[in-house]
């Protein structure tokens, strides 16, 4: 299968896309529609919309996923971002995307993720996992707005619901500071369903390729057309 | 007037995107009375069990293969192609709509098969199919986008298969299926539909 690349546009509660840096700061880059439809011209392999709530509450996606729906692109799109029992149906109702992003329900939601399953196909559901490596392994909850130790059964539980997983290292997300395959020591999910994301450089891209990973998934670099899509394929 | 079928499930507003950029005219259809003598489409994103309990209920099942058989055109896409076949694996097991001799099942290994593949279709290959629309641009050329889990096996049928044994489609008559998505597969996608409707 192809090695993909594809971009990641994280949308604030305004419905602006914005870049975050480090996952601290943040910089509002432009109306979303523009984004996307800039995304499609440009043929991105696939798109990551992501409302990042952190701990800000869950329910204040849909009216952003409403307005997602009317955007009319040709790229697979993957929506994520406060996807939860209230509101599931309603986003499901009338999809325009082919992939649901869920973080905190990996943790503890396992009726939620069945329902997004049963709803959308196994094929669809991609776990987001951000990342710092300090002292082994720590990803992200985003309902706390904190990192977790990764406990192994954890990884049986991703396996289990989720197609593939999109590996975020926080702490170069949003600059070119070379993403910390370190990381892949304590991966437990087969390396061909994992894509990559945050501090990416065109040698990451490579190293990515080679290792036989999914795919990348680049941020505002795309948008800056500091990456030739083509040229990396 | 293209009949999307909707029964709450599927990605029918990316096909809705997909028909009116070629300015298509389209409806869903929800119910057997509102079913015109058009094309129908039966979308992909959803699980097959599901998918065929909500068609059931509502009839569109008996629908679709009466139509079928009478010469409606029907496409299908992704999930919408693994149904038209008798059986499909997914969900422990489900009784599909048999328009197609032949079966869904995982990809072996339970292997998932995403992303884009190289798509090279000529039109007058089908030149006797008398459902193909016959129209200046006869070829096809670009890449394609999949996301699926399982992959449909055509008993006899000369089906289009990638390198890797995947069934990517099938045209007979009046049935067309597509494994991959074409209303997320930018130009080729875009230029696909305009030979199908």
């Amino acid at each position: 299968m192809s090695f993909r690349i594809g971009a990641t546009v994280l949308i604030d509660l305004n419905g602006n896309a914005v870049q975050s840096y480090g996952f601290k700061k943040k910089r509002i880059l432009g109306n979303v529609q523009k984004v996307l439809k800039f995304l499609d011209a440009y043929e991105v392999d696939e798109i990551h919309a992501i409302v990042p709530l952190k701990g800000e509450g869950d329910d204040k996606s849909s009216d952003i996923f409403s307005r997602l729906s009317e955007i009319p692109i040709s790229t697979p799109l993957g929506i994520g971002g406060g996807i939860t029992e209230r509101n599931i149906g309603e986003i499901t109702k009338d999809p325009f995307f082919e992939r649901c992003i869920f973080n905190s329900a990996i943790f503890n939601n396992p009726e939620l993720l069945q329902k997004a399953k049963s709803i959308m196909g196994h094929q669809s559901m991609v776990a987001s996992v951000p990342f710092i490596v300090d002292d082994g392994l720590k990803i992200y909850h985003s309902k706390t707005n904190s990192f977790k130790t990764m406990k192994d059964e954890l990884w049986k539980e991703i396996e289990s619901n989720f197609n593939e997983v999109l590996l975020l290292d926080a702490s170069a997300e949003g600059d070119k500071k070379e993403f910390n395959f370190e990381v892949f020591e304590y991966i437990k999910f087969p390396i061909d369903r994992v894509l990559i994301s945050g501090g990416l450089t065109k040698f990451d891209i490579n190293k990515a390729k080679k290792m036989g990973l999914a795919g990348v998934s680049i941020d505002n670099f795309a948008l800056h057309s500091e990456y030739s899509i083509r040229a990396l394929r | 007037m293209v009949n999307i079928i909707d029964v709450g499930l599927g990605n029918i507003r990316s096909i809705e995107h997909w028909l009116g950029r070629s300015n298509l005219l389209y409806k869903r259809v929800s119910d057997v009375s509102s079913i015109t003598n058009d094309v129908i489409i039966i979308p992909g994103v959803a699980s097959a069990g599901e998918y065929m309990r909500r068609l059931k209920e509502r009839n569109l099942d008996k629908e679709i293969i009466v139509r079928s058989g009478q010469g409606q055109k029907i496409i299908g896409i992704c999930l919408g192609f693994q149904i038209l076949t008798e059986y499909s694996e997914e969900d422990g097991g489900t009784e599909c709509l048999g328009i197609l001799k032949g079966f869904t099942k995982y990809i072996d290994g339970y292997k998932t098969h995403n992303g884009w593949s190289a798509f090279d279709f000529d039109s007058r290959k089908l030149s006797k199919n008398l459902h193909f629309k016959k129209q200046r641009k006869k070829i096809v050329s670009g890449r394609v986008y999949f996301n699926h889990e399982l992959e449909v096996e055509l008993e006899g049928a000369h089906a289009a298969k990638l390198d890797n044994g995947i069934t990517s489609f099938f045209i007979q008559d009046n049935i067309f299926g597509f494994q991959f998505h074409p209303e997320k597969s930018q130009n080729t996608g875009q230029e696909l539909l305009e030979l199908i409707i």
